[in-house]
């Protein structure tokens, strides 16, 4: 029971360090120290036993997002605003290693970390899902297309004496095989995974928007 | 829609004063940050969530006007008190006064329209029909 108590207040806490992304290092730090503080403190107080009362003090509290916004307000902090350098992120980041070879994707790479917008965890999906964007997809299907090639030789053996032939193997030329699915399927993936980490990194980048006018509209 | 901007400006309005009101409640003593919740939170229409507090305690502290320190609990963890600086104090006693006048001033229009708010109400119908 204090394991699943102890779950509910430190998924609160990540919660509330996460909504706070933006704020300067020390005050984020400092306010999830006095929330702990402050559950910690109504804890020992009250005897808090039950889960139900600890999630009934938690609502007190209020939700993270909330006091996040609350300490963006306080603090000034327009963040997570999607300026033209996370646009050229998330244009850069699936297609600029086509458009400048290689150095496109690697100058979409380093806004990505530059920027605040995004969660180290966000950032790392995005750099890696999948490493060079589009670039690695156009990689893929070029090996691809060269063992499609190299499979469809036909090899034959010809009798030496006769000139017969006596064997003939197309492989990969009849039907279609495991591996030509496996190859499609990992193409269809090459193809959606630079458009579905885009998709992510954009709606995400959203949200963080929509907190800094809530901040701004009454500060 | 006006309603919606009576309900950002009260807002506002709590957001702007609730500094002044955390200062004049450490006026009295030192407090730590729940005691503190608490005291705001008792008096209806100054804290919607408890937790709202912790972002403005941070910031008057970045700005000097509290400090704090760590004093064992008779129970449980030791506790941060939170205290007023001498710029605290300055502070405090600024908005007091401005307080005094802007809230006079404010009392004098409104309180007045409550006195002769009927006449007036009619007497702003009639004047359009009039024109």
């Amino acid at each position: 029971m204090v394991t699943t108590k102890n779950r509910v207040v430190d998924d609160y806490l990540d919660r509330l360090d996460k909504e706070l992304r933006g704020l300067p290092r020390a005050r984020r730090r400092e306010l999830v120290e006095q929330i702990r503080e402050h559950i910690e403190e109504e804890r020992s107080q009250y005897d808090i036993e039950s889960e139900a009362e600890l999630r009934n003090m938690l609502d007190r509290l209020g939700e993270p997002a909330d006091i996040a916004a609350e300490a963006r307000y306080r603090f000034g902090v327009r963040p997570a605003r999607g300026g033209w350098r996370e646009t050229a992120t998330l244009i850069l980041l699936p297609i600029g290693g086509i458009v400048i070879p290689f150095l496109g994707w690697v100058i979409g790479v380093v806004l990505l970390w530059a920027s605040d917008v995004w969660s180290t965890r966000q950032k790392l999906i995005g750099t890696l899902v999948p490493p060079g964007g589009f670039m690695a997809t156009f990689f893929v299907l070029v090996v691809v297309a060269q063992a499609t090639v190299s499979t469809t030789k036909c090899t034959s053996d010809l009798d030496p004496a006769t000139g017969k032939v006596l064997s003939s193997a197309c492989p990969g030329g009849g039907g279609i095989s495991t591996g030509h699915i496996l190859l499609i399927a990992l193409l269809a993936v090459m193809v959606i995974a630079p458009i579905a980490t885009t998709a992510y990194l954009a709606t995400h980048m959203r949200r963080g928007r929509q907190a800094a006018d809530l901040a701004l509209d009454v500060g | 829609m006006v309603a919606a901007k009576q309900v950002t400006l009260l807002a506002q309005m709590r957001r702007g004063t609730l500094q002044y009101c955390v200062l004049a409640l450490l006026s009295d003593g030192e407090q730590y940050a729940p005691e503190l919740v608490r005291a705001l939170g008792d008096v209806e229409g100054m804290v919607t969530s408890e937790g709202t507090i912790y972002p403005l305690l941070s910031r008057i502290r970045k700005d000097g006007l509290v400090e704090t320190t760590w004093r064992e609990s008779p129970s449980g963890p030791p506790r941060r008190y939170y205290r007023l600086t001498k710029g605290g104090q300055a502070a405090l006693q600024e908005f007091i006064d401005e307080w005094d006048t802007f809230r006079d001033g404010v009392d004098h229009f409104i309180q007045g329209r409550q006195a002769h708010g009927h006449d007036q109400k009619s007497r702003g119908r009639r004047l359009p029909r009039s024109a």
